[in-house]
């Protein structure tokens, strides 16, 4: 059986703008997550930051521990990779304030 | 296809073979079975509905531009845990956004081989986020399920038919459990400069229509964690383009007032049979449609 494996777009074209989360996404059925947040317009001021959070419902969160700047220029992508997180996950968004970013966010999930 | 030297017989075998296999029994498809997608297995071809787009993603309709990927969940739960699918551990999740009216749609497309009929079944369930310690039985507004369809281009009509039903669970805080269905879409609205892109909402909100005789109380367990499956069979004739059945557990129900949504056809759909499920929330709250299994079978 070949390993089940899904490339989640889960934030399309939107505009990320001081603090806020990302929907729950469910996915105890794998073992290891990359999040890849790609801009698809080059940002406004200075970069933000994604981190890695992680859920016993999908309602109540704590940060996994692993946090990662994102892209300032247009079509620039930086990521993070999880293993070990159990069914749930999502990120927190930090952008300074004046700050902007047009984002692209897909969660690439396998078994 | 070969025509058995004695048809009674050989359907006899097909039904016992059917009803000896546990993961078919609980279906009574047509004679040649289109898929079958247990999600167990993975998401075996549903994806999210992406709204059309020419050059600029701006373009995409707000409608569209709200739709997320669907999941594969085991239901688990805050307060008993694991709720797990109706055989096995998962099934494909459909979650609205936390905003009034937040819709979300997955999809599979398919194109047909014979323009005969078809028939979908499905068990499913639907709950709202269970972020209040309530029965929240009327967070959710709807789930539905539908066709997009569209005739060969050898036909002699040319039509683009899509048959839309939905389950209205909850509008407005009054849980009114019945079954609609969606005679028209919205205007055509073009998009970009290329001349080749056209978008509308077949899913907006307005213009659905009561199936008569189609209120429903389907069984909704009593705290906002548990649920209980339901079973769906849907039988639409591609020959006549007219649904032909419609069943919900225990219920059948008159479908000889049904109507499609009916536009022209598009230069570029030939043949395309399209399966979608769909959830809408009524309040500020995720609602959750689940999907265990789909089964989709034809006469051909």
């Amino acid at each position: 059986m070949l390993r089940e494996s899904q490339s989640a777009v889960v934030v399309r074209n939107e505009v990320w703008r001081g603090r806020l989360a990302i929907e729950p996404y469910e996915a105890g059925w794998a073992q290891e997550a990359i999040i890849f947040v790609t801009a698809l317009k080059a940002a406004v001021g200075a970069a933000g930051t994604a981190h890695v959070e992680i859920s016993p419902d999908g309602m109540r969160w704590a940060r996994e521990g692993t946090s990662f700047a994102l892209p300032t220029a247009m079509d620039g992508v930086t990521f993070a990779r999880v293993g070990h997180f159990g069914n749930w996950l999502r990120l927190a968004i930090e952008m300074p304030e004046g700050s902007e970013l047009t984002a692209l966010a897909t969660i690439h999930t396998k078994a | 296809m070969q025509t058995p030297e004695n048809p009674g017989q050989a359907e006899a075998l097909r039904r016992a073979i059917l009803l000896a296999d546990p993961k078919l029994s609980r279906f009574d498809p047509l004679p040649r079975i289109i898929c079958f997608d247990d999600f167990d297995q993975g998401f075996c071809g549903w994806t999210q509905l992406m709204g059309n787009y020419e050059n600029d993603l701006d373009c995409v309709l707000p409608s569209y531009a709200q739709h997320t990927q669907p999941m594969l969940s085991a239901l688990s739960t805050w307060d008993f845990g694991g709720h797990g699918a109706f055989d096995g551990t998962y099934a494909l999740k459909i979650a609205t956004k936390p905003k009034v009216g937040s819709r979300n749609v997955g999809i599979k497309r398919l194109t047909f081989r014979k323009r005969g009929p078809i028939r979908v079944e499905f068990y499913f369930t639907f709950k709202p986020e269970a972020n209040e310690l309530r029965l929240s039985e009327t967070d959710v507004r709807s789930i539905g399920f539908g066709y997009d369809l569209q005739v060969g281009d050898g036909d002699g009509d040319a039509w683009r038919i899509m048959p839309h039903l939905r389950f209205l669970n909850a509008e407005n805080g009054e849980h009114v459990q019945k079954w609609q269905y969606k005679p028209k879409t919205t205007e055509f609205k073009s998009l970009g400069t290329e001349n080749k892109t056209v978008t509308h909402d077949h899913l907006a909100p307005e213009g659905w229509v009561d199936l008569p005789g189609g209120h429903q109380r389907l069984c909704y367990n009593e705290i906002p964690t548990k649920v209980n499956w339901h079973y769906v069979c849907f039988d639409f004739d591609l020959a006549t383009m007219k649904a032909t059945g419609f069943r919900c557990n225990d219920r059948v129900f008159d479908v000889s007032t049904f109507e499609s949504i009916r536009i022209p056809a598009m230069r570029n759909l030939w043949c395309m049979l399209n399966l979608f499920f769909f959830a809408e929330t009524d309040t500020e709250k995720r609602a959750f449609f689940y999907i265990d299994s789909v089964c989709l079978s034809g006469e051909f």
